[in-house]
């Protein structure tokens, strides 16, 4: 089956990491993801500027090695991620900002990109915060 | 065929970004002609209490958003009855053409999509 | 045409967990994960809505991870307990899932 994986919490909640483990289990099933969509504060997990505790797992990190080990298809929504502080570098010289922070593998697109998405698959699935 | 998508929106206009962002999925779906609805179940309903001044925030107006909805391609809202009874609303001053849902049909009504978001 | 419906607010907290049941159809199924576990707890008002619904045929699942992080005792027989495989193929069984975010 093709899936689409939405985020919508932020990056230490539990839903985030529960999407990542959906995610990874998908794939050992032999499914497909058509594309993961970070959307709302879940946008914060492609910030490049996370820091964590040497003892605590890095979702960020987590989820930027997930997305380059499977070559998947990672779209941050650009209005939430604007209003929330994750820029490219087009968008940080766009709006004058001091710096951009997208992590490597995501990439900043439109809300089209998850209707696309959910064109292309069988199943779209949404997590949360909680 | 189009793959059809279902918006529940169950937050308050008052809540932060959430119930805009919700709305923001459904207008995005409509810019692209896909077919699409809107459910407001819950707190989703106060979206349509009529006379907001969401100034009085330092708010956007978000009605203003639900009135735009047509010119997607999204006719009607449709609302889950017992959540506007519940929260004291009255059906016929609302400020927008809406579908009541009775709880009973919810389910039926959810499974007519081939996707849900619920925000 | 069957719903996955996903929970992971506490109920003792919030009203999801109430307002799905509310539309749950004896076709469609209801996932327990994160903090909407805590709804199995043994004597109280959430377990007694999951009870009642389980006896009128509902089908019923909890991620098994946030169960034992919890250590909870007394789960009833009619739970069914998932690992994350488990969530992916219920995901396909299902024709639609419903995270209630």
């Amino acid at each position: 089956m093709k899936f689409t994986i939405a985020v919508f919490g932020a990056p230490h909640a539990p839903g985030t990491r529960r999407a990542l483990r959906f995610a990874q289990a998908a794939l050992a099933g032999g499914h497909e993801i058509v594309r993961v969509f970070l959307y709302r504060e879940a946008v914060q997990t492609a910030s490049a500027n996370l820091v964590s505790p040497q003892d605590e797992t890095d979702m960020g990190r987590a989820w930027q090695r997930f997305v380059a080990d499977n070559q998947i298809d990672a779209v941050v929504c650009i209005a939430a991620a604007l209003r929330r502080g994750v820029l490219d570098t087009g968008e940080a010289q766009r709006y004058q900002r001091p710096a951009a922070n997208l992590a490597a593998g995501w990439a900043l697109s439109g809300l089209g990109q998850l209707h696309e998405a959910a064109q292309q698959c069988d199943r779209l699935v949404c997590f949360g915060d909680q | 065929m189009a793959r059809s998508m279902l918006v529940i929106s169950r937050q308050a206009p008052w809540s932060g970004l959430a119930a805009r962002e919700a709305l923001d999925i459904a207008l995005a779906g409509g810019a692209f002609e896909l077919p699409l609805a809107l459910l407001l179940l819950d707190d989703g309903v106060f979206q349509l209490s009529a006379g907001q001044r969401p100034e009085s925030l330092e708010q956007k107006d978000l009605s203003a958003n639900l009135k735009a909805l047509p010119l997607f391609g999204i006719e009607t809202i449709h609302v889950a009855r017992d959540s506007l009874v519940q929260r004291g609303l009255d059906i016929d001053s609302l400020g927008h053409p809406i579908e009541l849902i009775e709880e009973s049909r919810l389910g039926d009504f959810i499974a007519r999509f081939d996707h849900v978001v619920t925000l | 045409m069957t719903t996955l419906h996903v929970v992971s607010h506490s109920p003792f907290a919030d009203d999801r967990l109430q307002s799905c049941i509310r539309l749950l159809r004896p076709e469609d199924g209801l996932l327990l994960c994160g903090n909407a576990v805590e709804a199995l707890r043994d004597g109280t008002k959430p377990r007694a809505l999951l009870d009642e619904a389980a006896a009128a045929s509902r089908s019923i699942y909890a991620l098994d991870e946030d169960l034992a992080a919890r250590a909870l005792a007394g789960l009833p027989e009619w739970l069914r307990a998932v690992d994350y495989a488990g969530f992916v193929e219920l995901s396909c069984q299902y024709q639609r899932v419903n995270g209630w975010t």
